[in-house]
């Protein structure tokens, strides 16, 4: 049959094994740079800012594997060069069924690469309070947002969280049921202009798989004295009080009346979840 | 410069959380593609088109793809005589209705679960029905490009005079297994006889692996780099537009429904990762838009069209967008109106 003749493709050209060469070499680059990347992130610890906690052994694992598999990469192109100089026989290069590819040749590897070596300079920083005022503070849980999943009420006030507050207020909104109650949070500052000047909130970032779904909740702060310039946006505080019931903004909610306020760093794993 | 931050947050933070999921996805694809013979499942369908077409909507159990990975599956299916409802069932399914992508959709929405089970759910009732109508085209080849029609006719011709292992249709790739040039499918006819089997399970095992490397890193790339864009396209449409916008649209039944419908047919984002896609629109929009471009989005987009004009003509891929737009947007509809 003539299918043979008419099948057999003319020798490859110089100029397509040098695109070969390349394509391989950014190929390897880009997936030892995605690598690099993922484990970085986990190793720096900037991976917190990023993921909930639950979910960031994927990010590793994927870092490890795709290290890997620029190592293979490179120790099978070796392995055939190796055998190509010892002129022994060496597996044909396979030619794997075409695929369709979307963009030309090279130019989604360089984008993959270009994106990896940009976020390995890169440092996240967690969300704070201006993404907050756009997303809009909340004291309850958005409708379509979690359900409180654990529900501790013998847990004593002062060990609550700020989350637990709002989980333990999402399921008893009534303020007045909890006048009194000692109050021991941490949290980031946001001013907001509706609220008189001696107020802030003091709010913390929810997530449930990463920071594109962070969504801020937090508490009024009724400051003991002086006005809420004297606690810049987004510093973090560890605040100590008793909670009051007071018509703030026109609606009558529960709001913290603050103690003591110590200024704290940044929390190595910002999110609450 | 904190806008940009965020956006930059944002962004990496979706490829990191995405990354391991396409990573798996690519994996099995790769492993699948050379290491299993559909052909076995051709000949276990059920007769009943509507059974078939469900049978074939649930093939993505079997087959993790995403759908660039099952449109080449899907074709293959379509030349080996199954029945053009399996085949345009797993077509629409495959990429959703798979472990990988349920696990991922897990991930991003534990706090919803409703929208995991209805994005399974809604993707097989709308492939079932779309495979069915198929099923009343007797013969798809009016309907498929003239190289895999060739290769129907060149299949039925062989069925009929030759036993099932003759030359032409085991041997697949082998008069171009030593080519380095990319195989044009579209045309030589005797190519498409490349189309009948999986071109690569006629190749000794130590080869396969040696493939399975490679096609994990091509798969990689190209997904990756739609990745790459959609991500950055979710991360700048958040921090960008203006939130009342983004409310204002987000929040009506109707106009979210179609926002994210033709937001999901441009990012054309891979089914494995685009529920962390949807994830940064959550707060936002109603779940009843989520779920429909969690389910259109799979089924149609850019990337798709491109990739089933290697098997259908114009007028098939038009029946089907315009069927799956229809029916997704009414069954999300009613997801807005009447459940949440």
């Amino acid at each position: 049959m003539t299918i043979n003749s008419q099948l057999r493709t003319p020798p490859r050209s110089r100029p397509t094994k040098k695109l070969y060469w390349l394509q391989w070499l950014l190929d390897v680059a880009t997936v030892l740079a995605w690598g690099a990347l993922l484990l970085q992130y986990w190793l720096t610890g900037k991976i917190n800012v990023l993921l909930h906690p639950d979910y960031v052994w994927l990010a590793y694992s994927a870092g490890f594997f795709l290290v890997a598999l620029g190592a293979v990469m490179i120790g099978q192109r070796g392995w055939q060069m190796a055998s190509r100089v010892r002129k022994t026989r060496s597996l044909p290069r396979p030619s794997l069924p075409p695929h369709l590819a979307l963009f030309p040749p090279g130019w989604s590897s360089a984008l993959l690469l270009l994106v990896a070596l940009f976020g390995l300079q890169f440092t996240p920083k967690p969300f704070a309070s201006q993404v907050a005022l756009d997303r809009g503070v909340t004291e309850t849980l958005t409708l379509t947002r979690s359900q409180p999943q654990a529900f501790r009420a013998s847990v004593s006030p002062e060990s609550r969280s700020l989350i637990d507050w709002i989980r333990t207020l999402n399921v008893y909104p009534e303020p007045d049921a909890y006048t009194g109650q000692k109050v021991n949070v941490k949290g980031f500052v946001i001013h907001i202009p509706d609220l008189p000047e001696n107020y802030f909130v003091i709010a913390r970032f929810i997530i449930t798989c990463c920071a594109a779904d962070a969504y801020p909740v937090g508490l009024p702060v009724k400051l003991p004295s002086g006005t809420r310039s004297d606690y810049a946006p987004d510093q973090w505080l560890q605040l100590e009080g008793e909670m009051i019931t007071e018509t703030v903004g026109g609606k009558r909610q529960l709001v913290i009346q603050a103690s003591q306020l110590q200024e704290i760093s940044v929390p190595e794993n910002p999110y609450d979840s | 410069m904190t806008q940009l931050n965020n956006a930059l947050t944002l962004f990496f933070s979706l490829l990191v959380e995405a990354m391991p999921f396409l990573l798996l996805g690519v994996l099995f694809s790769s492993t699948l593609l050379l290491f299993v013979d559909e052909r076995k499942l051709v000949a276990s369908v059920p007769r009943n088109p509507l059974l078939a077409a469900f049978a074939g909507s649930l093939i993505g159990f079997l087959f993790p793809v995403c759908e660039c990975g099952n449109v080449p599956v899907a074709r293959r299916l379509i030349v080996q005589g199954a029945p053009a409802s399996m085949s345009i069932g797993f077509l629409l399914a495959a990429p959703t209705v798979n472990p990988i992508v349920f696990w991922a959709t897990w991930t991003a929405f534990r706090d919803q679960p409703e929208i995991v089970f209805l994005r399974v759910g809604m993707s097989l009732l709308v492939a079932t029905i779309i495979g069915w109508v198929f099923s009343t085209q007797a013969d798809l080849r009016p309907l498929m490009q003239p190289s895999v029609a060739r290769a129907m006719l060149v299949r039925t011709a062989e069925s009929e005079s030759a036993p099932v292992d003759s030359p032409l249709l085991r041997s697949g790739t082998y008069f171009i297994g030593q080519s380095k040039q990319p195989l044009q499918l579209e045309s030589d006819p005797l190519q498409a006889a490349t189309l009948v089997a999986n071109p690569t399970l006629s190749k000794p095992i130590p080869e396969r692996l040696w493939m399975l490397v490679e096609n994990i890193v091509q798969e990689l790339r190209e997904l990756g780099g739609v990745l790459i864009i959609g991500t950055a396209i979710a991360a700048l449409v958040q921090v960008s537009v203006p939130r009342e916008v983004i409310l204002s649209l987000g929040q009506g039944p109707i106009t979210s429904i179609v926002a994210m419908m033709v937001l999901a047919c441009i990012v054309s984002i891979c089914s494995t990762v685009d529920s962390f896609f949807a994830l940064s629109f959550a707060a936002t929009f109603t779940s009843g838009s989520l779920l429909a471009f969690l389910v259109f989005g799979p089924m149609i987009d850019l990337k798709n069209f491109a990739l089933m004009w290697s098997v259908f003509r114009g007028r098939a891929i038009i029946y089907i967008f315009v069927l799956a737009a229809q029916l997704i947007f009414l069954l999300t509809l009613l997801i807005n109106l009447y459940v949440s």
